[in-house]
């Protein structure tokens, strides 16, 4: 289904750009929150959960 | 004693180590329902189970994307600079009317909360564009900052998009089709109400001195309206419109993209509009405001797997429907709000739900709405307060608690709206 | 703890992306090992004369699917009727599946034919539902320490398989609008359709089947939350209902209470109203109690699932909220197995009644007070 794909691709863009605050955030505490919504969307995008 | 053992005990540490790690040691709202959520488990014998605390995160996987895909569609909307447009544009044409200024100024706060479903997006989008120019219409610090948290709330609660209410339905599986009217009839009337007792009183005085011609204001629109209001410029807003709208009214012959693509799709079509944006910097933005809310989301659904888990949910749930209906009425009414301290997101899972339970036999699309609005009120609860301090913050209003009180009012009088719409369910 | 605003650095990025993926790898490890379980894990052991096939032997746009699903049939002897027993449509109704395997486990057919698909849905199978807090895996004791294990796993597809959904499902056929993730529920997607998406066509495959295998009983079983009307119940298509009202009066005869519930002609997608509205098959579903899968349900664990003994059930009962007897405060997997059990065999036994020359004869299945006594386990293979 394409559909599936595009949302992949969502997935895969959100990500990269959720790890690129990760790297401009200034604030440990923000690092973290970052780091946690990471988590759900890298298993999706890498169609384990 | 034994219905409270041992689940009644987990509750209080839950939430004792959630309120410790938020306001002791200040860590972000996600960070400490995390550790809330480890420390349930650890106490009640299911040690670190980091496959349940990652998988209660996916209960709102969708729900984060589409939060992040809005906000990437508000911000397209702030770049190309129709934001700032229409607001200068309404300013111009109704400050004399202080009624109708009133009243658009309210919608157009309201309007990021209906398309995201997250009041944090309205303020920090909407509600930082019309913050100076209440400020220089005289409108107090305090008040401008309050009026715009509510309105935020009140555009969480009203349609298309209401996230709680997904959520509230969700959990008796009932889909969310012909929430529109209800949801409505819960927000429209209250937002009258606030927007009047708030903002008009100070926006009458200062249109009937002559004082909304002076020069501050109007540099203060000048500066803002330096793209011209074409319908141009407002494209992406018609292809939501388009994209959202047709998958409701026309299900069987509208493509159905879902929110996040639908809303990426009107994004995209601001590269339409003839302006000269930066897309990635638009979308870095938008994830970057969407991270705290994006994270209290992975938090909640952690915590929620923990009490779910425990038996702390069973424990929640079957103590609510238990409740004599006086009882019932008034643990909506304050539970809900202050249970928002985790976000109203959170209280619609876990509160929400159950009391949609104990009324069942009800409209449950009218009881879910007004369950709905009263958790939206939770967005006000300290520490998390997700529009209410970031109202504070746009404004500039350093201490927030000055800012609830003056939301103290219309929020009884939305608890008490929302009980009475609850009430009136059973006629429909 | 971090009191200085600006400790966020590069390496402090860095080494936060190295314990998420540390994260990340651990829970893959638990989720994945859903996806390729050990082989004693929902092991199934056919009794003699069972023939095994595939799903796609019926409908071949499900080969090499993660939907293509095991089919056992045996033949019996003499000719007769058809029956389908339909196990593990949803997989967090174990009742339903375990229903199955012991009809596959111990069924001698001596006439008629049998056909068992102990787990519809494996793709629901492979993954846990966010926010249940479920177990992915119970244990059936038999004598001694040994025991079988299955999976328990969701009410909908793994949406590694079939995601995103819409925000509105429309049936297709019937054009009934559903919410979303109602896509991913087999017992919504039926008759299901040869282009749709993969639960629909494996709704479509289990048409073909009955179709092509001239199934004159299809029978699908459930498990319901107690606190939902329909449990304890069977609900049947109109040309089923005077088969399942002579059944249900045999079952009072047994001390066996059934609700008898008519299938709404409005509620499209199940199998009781599509089976019964375009194939030749009686279509009925029958539903047990089962509290782990209840919204009011306290702890969450495998002892949960297997006694059904839950305090907050207990108090709800008190509150007049639940629609089964719950007095003594358990709902024992072994005897929702011996209801489901029970009722399959009335059916069977009774078809000749409704269609003439296509009875079926049955032996080696026990009967609701053995299940009881003995356990499950004492009636599934080692």
């Amino acid at each position: 289904m394409i559909i599936s794909w595009i949302y992949w691709v969502i997935v895969v863009l959100v990500i990269l750009l959720v790890v690129r605050c990760l790297y401009e955030e200034k604030s440990l505490r923000e690092q973290l929150v970052a780091a946690m919504v990471l988590i759900p969307l890298v298993l999706r995008a890498l169609f384990i959960k | 004693m034994e219905w409270f053992w041992p689940e009644g005990m987990y509750t209080i540490v839950m939430v004792g180590v959630f309120a410790i790690a938020s306001f002791v040691f200040k860590q972000p709202i996600a960070v400490a329902l995390t550790i809330a959520a480890v420390t349930g488990a650890l106490i009640s014998g299911n040690g670190v189970p980091i496959d349940h605390l990652v998988e209660g995160s996916f209960g709102y996987l969708d729900t984060i994307l589409i939060i992040i895909c809005a906000m990437i569609f508000m911000k397209t909307l702030q770049h190309v600079g129709a934001m700032e447009a229409v607001a200068a544009w309404v300013t111009r044409k109704y400050r004399h009317r202080p009624f109708l200024l009133t009243m658009s100024i309210t919608v157009f706060v309201m309007f990021p909360g209906m398309i995201t479903g997250s009041s944090t997006a309205a303020v920090i989008t909407a509600g930082a564009i019309v913050a100076p120019i209440l400020l220089k219409l005289s409108v107090p610090p305090v008040k401008t900052a309050a009026a715009i948290a509510m309105a935020a709330i009140y555009g969480m609660a009203a349609p298309p998009v209401n996230i709680p209410a997904m959520i509230i339905g969700g959990g008796i599986d009932m889909p969310y089709v012909g929430f529109g009217i209800p949801l409505l009839v819960c927000t429209v009337p209250l937002a009258i109400f606030t927007g009047m007792l708030l903002m008009y009183p100070d926006l009458k005085r200062i249109a009937k001195s002559g004082k909304s011609e002076n020069g501050g204001l109007e540099n203060e629109l000048k500066k803002m309206a330096h793209v011209p209001l074409t319908p141009r410029l407002l494209l992406p807003i018609f292809v939501l419109l388009a994209l959202l709208g047709g998958e409701r009214a026309f299900p069987s012959v509208s493509p159905s993209f879902g929110m996040p693509l639908a809303f990426l799709i009107a994004a995209g079509s601001g590269l339409l509009t003839g302006k000269k944006w930066n897309p990635y910097l638009a979308s870095k933005e938008a994830v970057r405001a969407s991270l705290p809310v994006s994270g209290i989301l992975v938090g909640v659904g952690m915590f929620i797997q923990i009490m779910t888990l425990t038996g702390v949910r069973g424990f929640f749930v079957v103590s609510a429907i238990s409740l004599p209906a006086w009882a019932l009425y008034l643990g909506i009414a304050t539970s809900m709000p202050v249970f928002g301290a985790v976000s109203a997101y959170g209280s619609a899972t876990v509160l929400g739900v159950p009391f949609l339970l104990a009324l069942l036999g009800r409209s449950e699309i009218i009881v879910g709405s007004a369950l709905s609005l009263i958790a939206g009120l939770g967005d006000l609860m300290p520490p998390t307060a997700l529009a209410g301090l970031f109202a504070a913050q746009v404004v500039g209003v350093e201490n927030y608690f000055k800012v609830l009180k003056a939301c103290i009012i219309p929020a009884l009088v939305t608890a008490l709206w929302g009980i009475t719409i609850i009430l009136g369910a059973q006629f429909f | 703890m971090f009191e200085k605003k600006n400790l966020g650095s590069g390496f402090s990025a860095t080494t936060i992306l190295i314990i998420t993926a540390v994260l990340i790898f651990v829970s893959a490890q638990s989720y994945l090992e859903m996806r390729t379980p050990d082989p004693d894990v929902d092991r199934v052991v056919p009794a003699n004369g069972f023939a095994r096939k595939k799903l796609s032997d019926y409908f071949d746009g499900l080969k090499e699917t993660p939907a293509d699903t095991d089919v056992f049939i045996q033949q019996g002897e003499e000719p007769g009727g058809t029956v389908l027993i339909l196990g593990g449509t949803h997989a967090n109704e174990p009742a339903s599946t375990l229903a199955a395997v012991l009809f596959l486990e111990n069924t001698r057919i001596n006439q008629g034919r049998m056909i068992v698909v102990p787990f519809a849905n494996i793709m629901g199978r492979t993954h846990t539902y966010p926010q249940d807090g479920h177990p992915q895996i119970y244990h059936i004791k038999k004598e001694g320490s040994k025991s079988r294990i299955f999976r328990f796993g969701a009410r909908v597809t793994n949406p590694v398989h079939q995601w995103p959904n819409p925000d509105i499902y429309i049936h297709p056929g019937s054009g009934q609008t559903m919410a979303g993730v109602e896509r991913s529920n087999l017992n919504r997607a039926h008759p299901g359709r040869p282009d749709g998406c993969i639960t629909e066509k494996l709704a479509y495959g289990f048409l073909k089947l009955i179709q092509k295998e001239k199934v004159d009983l299809a029978i699908d079983l459930h498990e319901a939350s107690p606190e939902y009307p329909v449990v304890n119940a069977m609900v049947a298509h109109e040309r089923a209902m005077e088969l399942a009202a002579i059944v249900t009066m045999e079952l009072e005869t047994q001390n066996i209470s059934i609700r008898l519930e008519p299938s709404p002609k409005q509620l499209h997608g199940l199998t009781h109203r599509e089976w019964g509205d375009h194939t030749d098959a009686l279509a009925v579903l029958l539903e047990t109690a089962n509290p782990a899968m209840g919204r009011l349900r306290g702890r969450t664990d495998e002892e949960l699932i297997l006694t059904g003994t839950d305090k907050a059930y207990r108090k709800a009962f008190d509150l007049g909220q639940l629609y089964i007897p719950y007095e003594d405060g358990t709902e024992p997997i072994a005897e929702r197995v011996a209801r489901h059990v029970a009722v399959v065999k009335e059916l069977a036994f009774n078809l000749e009644m409704v269609r003439e020359g296509k009875g079926i004869d049955l032996e080696g299945v026990p009967d609701y007070d053995k299940i009881v006594d003995l356990g499950v386990g004492a009636f599934l293979a080692d």
